[in-house]
């Protein structure tokens, strides 16, 4: 089996309460996570720690063997609320990454409009973000994380703000996008159909403190569909096992 | 974005508000036949007199207008140069003010006027002035800087951190660009203010010129025709003032206001 790209053993409170308990888990290379669980059982405290801007109470996040940290490693994040910068156009929010990187702007406007591109939005590149629709932001959101070619990308329940519609586009075009451009993505959700249509692998997590519950290695074929009795199964399983109220 | 019509109906309704208003202190003229109550005609032949001939010192209009707008733009910059950078870093640093607020928050709510004595025995000439300006002004614009800076969304800054962004891209490039629309409106409010305290630099800047000294000059002499064009100057000017501010905020600020396309 390959190298585990992340490992994650890690114990967070705020306070007197107790968020994440004992939560052991790696990731692997290439590997399409979803970690799944209950409203409010701390995911977005543990995508923040995974992505190195939370800290940790105990324990460690290692990433290729060193302790998680922005400025050394590779790592991109969709986060659940809006993150558009809203004094960019398209075009600089999503070179962000590479220019902070150090690309110079000219690779960097290269690589902007090929990750536009990859998320469908040519055409829109000097757009500001109120101009555009939820859809879109979150489109863009994406595009800025794929922009810098991350050895990981997290992603916190990306579509938790889009209508049903607009989600199941947004998960087919994910897909498309994870088969056209290999990445380790750690998707963060309490979506189970989400997250059995998308995933390699599913942690389901506990209530607070949210510790790992179960562990489904999901192996059908893709494109999968919704109403494959395979799928469904595996669905029902995985609800019954998890506290989630959908 | 407003369509034609709707912009000239309301010209139209503010140019009816003004005749209306007009109207009503012209019947309150004729009824009471006092020079304390001039009527319009009474007041455009004191604007125009002022305009042509000066005051009884043979000062112009203009060269009022002029004197004072320079006064205040003086007073305005140095609450700028100061507010600005003082409250961006009480904002960023927010111990700073934690630590200071027993100094700032009472001297802010001391009136201007209430330094006119100070000002006196502190400071001469054009000090005076910029001095009692820079007070008005200085105020509004540390607490809207100070302010803005704790309304940073906290995402903008993450999604930097995560690419490991440095602290000076982050305030460079994320919280300096977020705030300035803040200190943009705060700037406005403080010009306003600076304005509206002209007339009490002038009265102990000493210089007989200024549109707040032509105000005091022709109250001594109870002369209401001359005091009405120098109110309704002040007025005028801080009203052209604030939108010629905020169609350069509009103009600058294009990201705030380009329209939808949900």
């Amino acid at each position: 089996m390959d190298q585990p790209i992340l490992e994650v053993s890690i114990d967070k409170s705020f306070g007197p309460t107790e968020v994440l308990h004992d939560l052991r888990f790696d990731v692997r290379p290439n590997e399409f996570l979803v970690i799944v669980g209950p409203t409010s059982c701390g995911k977005t405290t543990l995508g923040n720690i995974l992505a190195g801007i939370e800290t940790v109470s105990k324990g460690y996040v290692k990433m290729q063997g060193e302790p998680v940290n922005p400025h050394r490693h590779n790592i991109s994040y969709v986060f659940q609320e809006p993150s558009c910068i809203p004094w960019y156009t398209m075009i600089q929010d999503v070179t962000m990454g590479p220019i902070i990187k150090g690309m110079d702007p000219a690779k960097a406007d290269k690589r902007g409009r090929e990750v536009i591109k990859l998320v469908g939005l040519e055409g829109f590149e000097d757009y500001f973000s109120r101009q555009l629709s939820g859809g879109m932001k979150q489109r863009v959101a994406i595009a800025r994380a794929y922009a810098t070619n991350p050895d990981l990308l997290i992603m916190d329940e990306p579509f938790g703000h889009l209508d049903a519609q607009t989600r199941y586009l947004m998960q087919i075009e994910i897909m498309r996008i994870w088969e056209q451009e290999k990445k380790t993505v750690v998707f963060i959700t309490n979506n189970i159909e989400e997250a059995t249509y998308l995933a390699t692998r599913i942690l389901v997590l506990t209530k607070l403190p949210a510790t790992v519950k179960g562990e489904y290695v999901i192996d059908l074929p893709r494109p999968r569909e919704l109403t494959d009795p395979e799928f469904l199964k595996l669905r029902t399983e995985i609800t019954n096992d998890c506290e989630c109220i959908e | 974005m407003r369509n034609t019509s709707e912009r000239i109906k309301s010209v139209l309704y503010n140019l009816l508000s003004l005749v209306v208003v007009g109207c009503a202190w012209q019947l309150l003229s004729d009824w009471q036949k006092s020079p304390y109550f001039p009527s319009i005609a009474a007041i455009w032949q004191a604007f125009v007199n002022l305009s042509t001939n000066g005051d009884i010192e043979g000062i112009t209009l203009s060269a009022h207008v002029w004197a004072s707008l320079i006064r205040i733009f003086a007073g305005f910059a140095a609450s700028c140069i100061m507010g600005i950078p003082l409250g961006l870093a009480m904002g960023l640093w927010p111990k700073l003010y934690n630590r200071t607020r027993a100094v700032i928050e009472p001297i802010r709510f001391i009136p201007p006027i209430a330094w006119i004595p100070m000002a006196i025995v502190l400071l001469v000439g054009f000090g005076r002035y910029v001095f009692l300006i820079w007070l008005g002004a200085f105020f509004p614009i540390l607490v809207t800087t100070l302010l803005s800076v704790t309304r940073v969304n906290p995402v903008h800054v993450n999604v930097a951190k995560v690419f490991g962004a440095s602290r000076m891209y982050i305030i460079r490039k994320i919280v300096i660009p977020s705030v300035l629309p803040d200190i943009a409106t705060g700037m406005r409010v403080g010009l306003g203010v600076a304005w509206m305290c002209i007339v009490a630099a002038e009265m102990i800047g000493g210089e007989m010129v200024g549109v707040g000294r032509l105000i005091l000059k022709y109250a001594e002499l109870i002369r209401m025709g001359e005091i009405i064009v120098g109110m309704l100057i002040i007025g005028i000017i801080g009203f052209i003032m604030n939108e010629i501010f905020i169609v350069i905020e509009n103009r600058v600020f294009r990201w705030r206001s380009e329209v939808s396309i949900d």
